[in-house]
């Protein structure tokens, strides 16, 4: 009897300590608690899930707020791999690719203590759609969404949901070989029914994740501690989501980069989530790379984009011979060695990915390529933000094109305004310019739909500032979005990547590559970098 | 009748509220006693020396561009290299650091070595933003000038409802702190640039800064010019003018605007220098003169990227800045004090300086 008890002892531990080591994420062998003290650059756009619409946003509540599928925790290719959130499993998809059904885990619970209910699903979607948010773009095509959209009432009625089985099924108008990703994105991570319609950025709603946003001033700081509900219950029942190893993460915003270095090197800061300033950068990776600091790749392309519509760039020459006078290496440098020459459009790790480059730098063949040409129109405006290195490497881009013969005059404007800006039909000289682009979710998609289809031109709030409207690449895009993504689907975007290169939109020039530089009480090795989160909260350890 | 004396006939003149107090009795004009007044300030003297300095520096960009750096201002050498005591080192090297003061040792190429990872030459940059600063501070400057000595005479001269109307306006205007207010209008004026009354002036361009600085600056000079009206419409030459059958615009014109020329001018000089310096912050801020255009505080905006690995990119053009504006005002509070002599009296009197017993006040 004595043996059994023993027996059951050890194994009880061994069962606790298997929870806990699975709860915990990340192979770590450092300390459990403790608090983490984080400095970002800025304030995110929102802490409200459904407004969110930013890297800094996102890596923020990726822990807090979960929705149905989630983004493994986990960093490289598999980070990419959807896994069921608070829905027991991934989406049964009937009906053509046009209905998804999916069961919310029984038992889940809000911060607050509240049950989490299949109904609450509907009410975050609709939400999303009465706050404007900017992810609304991915959601109108579940049944009755776009009216939804544009009366703001009535209920959208391609979602059913029954709390007691917690059922959802979600109708779409057509196929969405994206909506597996979409349905893993914060936008529609669930909050309580009766959650204000307003921006909650200072009084985030409650938490589903392993942690809460406790405390929120906006402009200022922000502060997470552990979800009772998550230890209580919710983390036996989600074990795709770590628990994390700190009971208190602390986050200020410190906006000069260069006192945030200093104070990660002194360790009064544990990490720093923008990178190092340009040009501390190589100093702080000579001494820090492998200890202190790791070179994270990201899922972004950074080009020039050329006005397909307008002369000089609604000719085919003039546009390759810009693509020939792109020197990568010059990029490389204006960005401190924190880019990585890309002359295509979709980035590595992104699926159908295929390295190629059509247009190696050649100065020769592109003044002869603008001889042949010989555009008529020459005066031409390049646009670029106020970016430091944006802007640099739009000046240099100017000069590229003064070389090439033309009168290219640069208009630099605020960041903040930019995008809006470019996105405005009604805005003078859209002509050519600088912009860069990180993936939503990992699916091709998100590359070819919103920046080179011509379906997706708009009045205002364009995302093809190219104008590419090309019938039979359009067709391509469509065709392709509607199938779920598989090795044959991604062929086909590497194929329609070439093709797209070959009407030469766009002027690539690189990926981005970002940092984590953490403290050297953290563990370095095992810092999440999750490609459409960025860092994740549960994955820091003090060694 | 109001008799006419000699002393309301007397030439007009800088001593402005009361010619005839600086009329010599040796028959000497009032602009050469003046100009007697200012050899005589050593100080004043040596900073317009330097100030003309600096013009000439500025002046001799194309020179040196063509002569010596053999490259534009706003020309590119990310990947170039540049023979230095007969070795090739990068202007900008893989890590993104920019090449350090060369002196001469490159045959003065990069002089003040490069302005960051474009690689462009810091010497040459420094000179075209020399010239960039001086002719917007200089032009709207003029603005300034124009418009509120215009201002201040309608107002002072016809006081009514032209006066209130017109200082009303000046007042609101005031009422903005003015780098808020230009920086306002710059950021406005950004994308479309500027469409009044037929006149487009595309964004981007210089112009855009000069009519924003030219604006603002505006009620800082017309206040004081009306005041000054106010006080010389009363005076007897006036009256004697309006007594002749002078108009409204002849008067203002031919009897009280040569009266006021000394404290235009004097404010003029230091207008150039506030001009300057208001450049500097909308161009710091991105909403004065557009890139890749240079102008000390573009440059100094630049430089703020790389303060840590290359301060002197920030400490050159601030050095400029400083030097031209100091250099101006110490100019023009010599060009005052031997413009009208007693406001420096006046001046000493606030300050607590024992006040000379029957000095005029």
């Amino acid at each position: 009897m004595a043996a059994v008890v023993a027996v059951l002892a050890v194994a009880a531990v061994a069962a606790i300590g298997l929870v806990a080591c699975g709860s915990s994420g990340a192979a770590g062998s450092g300390k459990e608690g403790g608090t983490l003290n984080v400095t970002y650059a800025s304030f995110p756009d929102y802490l409200d899930p459904q407004l969110s619409y930013t890297q800094e946003g996102w890596t923020a509540m990726y822990d807090t707020y979960l929705p149905l599928l989630t983004y493994k925790h986990a960093s490289g290719a598999e980070g990419s791999e959807v896994v069921p959130a608070l829905a027991k499993e991934l989406p049964k998809v009937s009906n053509g690719g046009k209905t998804y059904t999916l069961f919310l885990r029984k038992g889940l619970k809000y911060s607050n203590g509240q049950p989490v209910k299949a109904s609450d699903f509907p009410y975050s979607v609709e939400r999303m759609f009465k706050l404007n948010s900017p992810g609304s773009t991915f959601y109108t095509t579940i049944v009755g969404a776009e009216k939804f959209a544009e009366t703001k009432s009535g209920g959208i009625s391609g979602i059913k949901t029954d709390d007691k089985t917690g059922e959802i099924v979600i109708n779409l108008t057509q196929r969405r070989g994206t909506f597996t990703n979409e349905l893993g994105l914060l936008f529609i991570a669930l909050v309580p029914s009766g959650t204000p319609m307003r921006n909650l950025t200072d009084n985030p709603p409650p938490a589903t994740g392993p942690y809460m946003i406790t405390n929120s001033e906006r402009g200022r700081a922000w502060t997470y501690a552990r979800n009772p509900a998550w230890a209580a219950t919710n983390a036996k029942l989600i074990p795709e989501v770590p628990s994390g190893y700190m009971d208190k993460i602390d986050v200020n915003v410190v906006r000069n980069d260069a006192t945030q270095v200093n104070e990660v090197e002194r360790g009064k800061t544990d990490w720093m989530q923008n990178p190092p300033p340009p040009d501390l950068y190589s100093k702080v990776k000579e001494k820090y790379e492998g200890t202190q600091l790791r070179v994270e790749p990201t899922v972004s392309v950074y080009y020039f984009w050329m006005n397909m519509q307008k002369p000089p760039f609604n000719d085919l020459k003039v546009r390759q011979a810009v693509n020939y006078a792109i020197n990568s290496e010059a990029f490389e440098r204006i960005y401190s060695g924190q880019l990585r020459a890309l002359h295509q459009i979709l980035p590595p790790g992104m699926p159908g990915h295929e390295e190629y480059d059509l247009y190696p730098y050649n100065m020769a063949k592109a003044k002869q390529l603008i001889k042949e040409a010989n555009p008529t129109d020459r005066n031409i405006t390049v646009w670029g933000d106020d970016e430091p290195e944006n802007a640099e490497a739009a000046a240099y881009y100017q000069d590229i094109l003064t070389k090439l013969g033309f009168n290219a005059k640069l208009k630099e404007i605020s960041a903040d305004s930019y995008t809006q800006v470019i996105g405005n039909q009604s805005t003078p000289d859209l002509d050519t310019g600088w912009f860069d682009w990180f993936e939503d979710y990992p699916h091709p998609n998100d590359y070819f739909q919103p920046l080179l289809s011509g379906e997706s031109i708009q009045p205002t709030g364009n995302a093809n500032f190219s104008m590419t409207d090309i019938p039979a690449l359009n067709a391509e895009i469509a065709a392709l979005g509607e199938e779920q993504l598989g090795p044959e689907q991604e062929a086909g975007y590497a194929a329609l990547d070439k093709e797209f290169m070959e009407q030469a939109p766009w002027a690539p020039y690189g990926t981005r590559t970002v940092t984590t530089f953490v403290s050297s009480a953290i563990d370095l090795d095992g810092v999440i970098y999750n490609p459409t989160f960025a860092q994740d909260l549960t994955s820091f350890q003090f060694k | 009748m109001h008799g006419v004396t000699p002393e309301d006939h007397m030439a007009p003149g800088p001593a402005g509220a009361a010619p005839a107090l600086l009329t010599p009795a040796h028959g000497e004009g009032p602009w050469r006693l003046a100009a007697r007044r200012l050899g005589r300030n050593r100080i004043a003297l040596a900073f317009l020396g330097l100030f003309a300095l600096i013009v000439v520096f500025c002046l001799a960009a194309p020179l040196w561009a063509n002569e010596v750096a053999h490259t534009g201002p706003n020309d590119t050498h990310t990947l170039k290299k540049v023979e230095v005591n007969g070795e090739k080192r990068d202007v900008v090297t893989p890590a993104g650091s920019p090449l350090g003061p060369q002196w001469f040792a490159a045959g003065g190429k990069f002089f003040l070595g490069a302005d960051g990872r474009l690689g462009r030459d810091e010497m040459v940059r420094l000179m075209y933003g020399g010239r960039t600063s001086l002719f917007i501070a200089f032009v709207s400057g003029l603005i300034t000038t124009l418009i509120a000595a215009a201002l201040g005479l309608l107002a002072g001269y016809y006081r009514g409802w032209v006066d209130p109307v017109i200082s009303r306006s000046l007042d609101v205007l005031w009422a903005f702190p003015v780098l808020l207010l230009a920086s306002a209008l710059g950021l406005t004026l950004a994308v479309g640039g500027l469409n009044l009354f037929g006149l487009h002036v595309p964004s981007g361009s210089i112009w855009i800064p000069i009519l924003i600085i030219g604006v603002v600056m505006v009620p800082y000079m017309a206040r004081p010019i009306r005041g000054e009206v106010l006080s010389l419409r009363e005076k007897e030459f006036a009256e004697a003018a309006v007594a002749q059958g002078a108009g409204g615009f002849r008067i203002m014109f031919s009897e009280l605007l040569p009266n006021l020329w000394s404290t235009i001018i004097v404010f003029f000089a230091l207008n150039i220098a506030n001009n300057m310096l208001l450049e500097s912050a909308l161009s710091f801020l991105n909403v004065g003169v557009q890139p890749p255009n240079s102008s000390w505080g573009t440059m100094i905006a630049k430089g703020n990227d790389l303060i840590t690995s290359a301060p002197l990119l920030t400490i050159i053009p601030g050095t400029m800045i400083l030097l031209t504006v100091l250099s101006l005002n110490v100019f023009g509070d010599g060009l005052r004090d031997a413009l009208d002599p007693r406001s420096k009296v006046r001046l000493e009197a606030h300050a607590g300086v024992a006040e000379p017993e029957g000095a005029p006040v």
